[in-house]
């Protein structure tokens, strides 16, 4: 780096203010720590964390960073699954929290926010005027940041008409070099040939800072939930290959539990529900009655595929608890003793969906690795054929020993990943699945995203690491 | 135990407790105090606790984060509905008491007076002792004591004794006890319950207040209390050795709906109103008891109860308790009035000609928002009592 730490947040200072640049340590953690099992190492942090309030103070800052070849790395929210957020080589971490606007236009039906804003309140405003984001990621997670890894949450794929890029109508974008591009328009009509907004929807922060959003307005619907309890989750597996071939209407959102799940989730909260493995759905309609329609199919689907028991949730409190069995489906592990963990996401092919079921149930099995001593939770989603697996294990292992069985897990996603044919998921790519892309694209492929991101971004100053694959 | 072992300990329970956290950043979202840093809310405080300890690194930074927390609770339901169900405020006051009494890194430079004056003058604002009761001349309350037998104390609490507002709430509702023909009485020499000096870390002191509480209860044979102080309520049925020993403790709007029920008090007085009801933290979240203001608010005749946008568990906090009302954030970290501004508005947005709530320092902070925020004719902040006794 050019500059020593103290000037570089003096000069920073003098582009975003006082208040908005930090550099005292207990700043610094919290930008750089993520969700992975293991802390944050004192070589993780960021010189400085800076906290811009619009797209031009990004572009000062950036301008400033790329003039000095200094890496920064951007910070959404935090919650990435992928911890790309972790700076790899120091430098600056740009937060977008400030930039956190909201314009929810119902003349023009679209909206515009801030690329900081958390999907939770976005989320709660759009329903206070009957409309829905169709990117249904956790309430804390900021919406650039899902834009930028291109993830509808828990949604079911094709349901609002596919991923986030389909929604998006314009971005503004700070390139590395501080230039400022928009795209797109404010009319509904989204450009059938180049629309420069693609190639950063989804690129995770390397190729410029998505700083502004506007996204069509998307109704909301009428939803009714459903539950079928199987005797084992790959019953659940046919039952969705058996939804998409039968073509029964879809679910906006499901989740399946695996067994070993469900068990401690039960007993956790108490519920007296059938053994095995469940899923719920949410259908939904555009009136009340559609949406418990399309519930009922698939109560009908369940119960053809073999269910032991299912049924509309019209009680709200039932319907709570197993949404919760889903919800803290991450928390069983500690109700064992096992605090620390990690999640996989493995898509297969829906006719090998139950086939990786199986094989997930039985994961650590016989294993002579670190997983061989995790326990493994199955769990899932209905609506697509997307599987998480969650290894738990002591937290008080070891640094090296957490790191070696993060890299046995991430090896074992991507063994499975090429097994079953699967895609990165909604997680994004960077930095752990950089090695799956290129097994299973090669090195020409990921070379054009190389190329691209020397284009964007020659000095390779933002989210630097992350592309390279550096954990 | 030894200071270096109570040191140790601490620092253990808090390293077991926080390495379990899953950083799932839920909590974060519901904490009032978090204006938009990441840092500021629960879940950046309890990290920088963590790495406090693996780092042996206390300063002034850490200082400021984990004094800022309001102490609300509202994280500890997000945690427990959706995470791990770590009791992430505990785990902030006993990050307090680390810095307090093991560091010499806390509490707030302006919280040293109110933790002194508590000790010495028995309250945190350093009012004379003996204008504690001074609220009460001329209105014939008796002292209750061992010759002077009362069936119910009330426990009136340092805001509602010297604060101008909160004097309101204590005279309000003696003269609705009196109506009812309830033998009550105060204490002469009524003491701080300790509440807030457990809040900002202070253990010793909270464990000689409550000492001297009890032995003041114990002397003058009390067996029934009933406070308009929600922060005291809690201390005395959640903490105090052996949660009060015995002692029945009511909040009063569990009380007066017994009185009501019983035939003992009738509300005859029509009062048109339209009002919301704001949940005191350490009434409805902490002590759970969220129905018994409502089920005594809609006995008044004439009322009209709206809801605000957050109530019951997820009510937002005033922003003045956990040691609060002594500091003023430092630069970069919410005010207090910021926070309560976000709740009048919440208020406003209802309708209401009336903000009811149920504790004295709600009251005094929501009053000073309303004032900040030029709404003194749209809405008047009002203790319970002061409706009810507007309808006897």
């Amino acid at each position: 780096m050019a500059v020593n730490a103290e000037q570089l947040a003096q000069d920073l200072k003098s582009i975003v203010g006082e208040d908005y640049v930090h550099t005292d340590l207990f700043e610094r953690v919290n930008y750089a720590d993520t969700s992975l099992p293991y802390d944050v190492e004192e070589g993780d942090l960021p010189d400085v964390v800076v906290h811009p309030s619009n797209a031009r103070e990004v572009s000062e800052v950036l301008k400033y960073a790329n003039q000095r070849k200094i890496p920064v790395t951007t910070y959404g929210s935090g919650t990435s699954l992928m911890f790309g957020t972790k700076p790899k080589h120091h430098g600056i971490t740009i937060s977008t929290e400030r930039l956190s606007s909201l314009e929810i236009n119902v003349e023009h039906q679209w909206l515009e926010c801030g690329a900081g804003i958390k999907t939770g309140q976005v989320i709660k405003e759009l329903g206070q005027l009957g409309y829905f984001l169709p990117i249904q990621t956790q309430i804390g997670s900021s919406v650039g940041g899902a834009i930028g890894v291109n993830t509808l949450g828990h949604l079911t794929d094709n349901m609002f008409g596919g991923r986030p890029i389909s929604h998006i109508l314009g971005l503004e974008v700070v390139l590395p070099s501080g230039e400022i591009i928009e795209t797109g328009s404010k009319c509904l009509r989204r450009p059938a040939g180049w629309d420069l907004a693609r190639i950063f929807i989804g690129s995770e922060g390397i190729l410029g800072i998505i700083t502004k959003v506007r996204m069509v307005l998307t109704p909301m619907p009428e939803t009714t939930d459903a539950v079928g309890f199987f005797k084992t989750v790959e019953e659940i597996g046919h039952a969705v290959g058996m939804m998409y071939r039968e073509k029964f209407p879809l679910p906006m959102d499901g989740e399946l539990v695996g067994e070993k799940a469900c068990k401690v989730g039960y007993e956790a909260l108490d519920l007296d529900f059938p053994e095995g493995a469940l899923a719920i759905t949410r259908s939904m309609g555009r009136t009340k009655e559609d949406a418990t329609e399309n519930a009922q199919e698939m109560v009908r689907l369940f119960n053809k595929a073999g269910a032991t028991k299912a049924f509309i949730l019209d009680d709200p409190e039932i319907a709570e608890k197993v949404w919760r069995v889903r919800e803290n489906a991450m928390r069983w592990g500690q109700e064992r003793g096992l605090k620390g963990y990690l999640a996989i996401e493995v898509n297969p092919t829906l006719p090998r969906l139950a086939e990786a079921m199986t094989e997930l149930s039985h994961i650590t099995e016989g294993r002579t690795d670190l997983i061989g001593e995790t326990e493994a939770y199955l769990y899932g989603h209905v609506g697509s054929d997307s599987l998480h697996c969650l290894f738990a294990f002591p937290y008080d292992w070891p640094t090296d020993k957490m790191k070696q069985v993060v890299g046995e897990i991430w090896n074992l996603e991507k063994e499975l990943q090429l097994k079953y044919d699967g895609v990165g998921g909604d997680w994004g790519w960077l930095p752990y699945r950089v090695p799956f892309f290129r097994e299973k694209y090669g090195e020409t492929a990921y070379g054009i995203i190389k190329k691209m991101k020397q284009l964007f971004d020659p000095n390779n100053i933002l989210n630097r690491g992350n592309l390279e694959g550096e954990a | 135990m030894d200071e270096e072992q109570r040191e140790e300990n601490i620092e253990r329970d808090l390293n077991e407790a926080l390495i379990a956290c899953e950083k799932c950043h839920f909590c974060n979202t519901v904490c009032p105090v978090v204006d938009t840093r990441i840092t500021q809310g629960p879940f950046g405080i309890n990290r920088a606790i963590y790495y406090a300890i693996k780092w042996n690194e206390f300063n002034e930074e850490l200082r400021d984060l984990v004094y800022s927390c309001s102490t609300c609770g509202k994280c500890d339901i997000m945690c427990k509905k959706v995470s791990r169900a770590l009791p992430l405020t505990e785990l902030i006051e006993k990050a307090r008491e680390l810095l307090l009494v093991e560091k010499e890194a806390g509490p707030m430079p302006e919280q040293v007076g109110a933790l002194k004056n508590m000790h010495v003058r028995g309250n945190p604002w350093g009012s004379p002792s003996h204008e504690r009761t001074k609220w009460a001349e001329g209105l014939e309350i008796p002292f209750a004591s061992k010759d002077r037998h009362v069936d119910v104390l009330y426990f009136v609490g340092c805001a509602s004794s010297y604060d101008s507002q909160g004097q309101k709430i204590a005279k309000s509702l003696s003269k609705i006890l009196k109506k009812a023909g309830v033998n009550f009485g105060i204490l002469e020499n009524e003491t701080c319950s300790g509440h807030e000096a457990k809040r900002m870390g202070e253990t010793g002191l909270f464990a000689y207040l409550s000492e001297a509480t009890m032995e003041m209860f114990k002397d003058a044979g009390i067996q029934h209390i009933v406070t308009g102080d929600p922060h005291s309520f809690y201390s005395f049925t959640h903490e105090y050795p052996e949660h009060g020993n015995g002692l029945k403790v009511q909040h009063y709007s569990q009380f007066l709906n017994e009185l009501i029920e019983k035939g003992n008090l009738k509300l005859s007085r029509k009062v048109n109103k339209r009002v919301t009801y704001h949940d005191p933290c350490y009434l409805g979240r902490h002590s759970e008891i969220f129905e018994e203001p409502r089920d005594l608010i809609q006995r008044i005749p004439g009322i009209t109860l709206v809801e605000m946008e957050n109530a019951r568990a997820d009510s937002d906090c005033c922003g003045m308790g956990g040691g609060r009302m002594w500091m003023e954030p430092p630069q970069g970290l919410l005010s207090s009035q910021a926070i309560a501004e976000r709740r009048v508005l919440q208020a406003l947005a209802t309708g209401a000609e009336i903000l009811l709530t149920a504790c004295p320092f709600c009251n005094i902070t929501l009053n000073d928002a309303v004032k900040s925020l030029e709404k003194e004719e749209t809405i008047k902040v009002v203790d319970i009592t002061e409706l009810i006794s507007m309808s006897l």
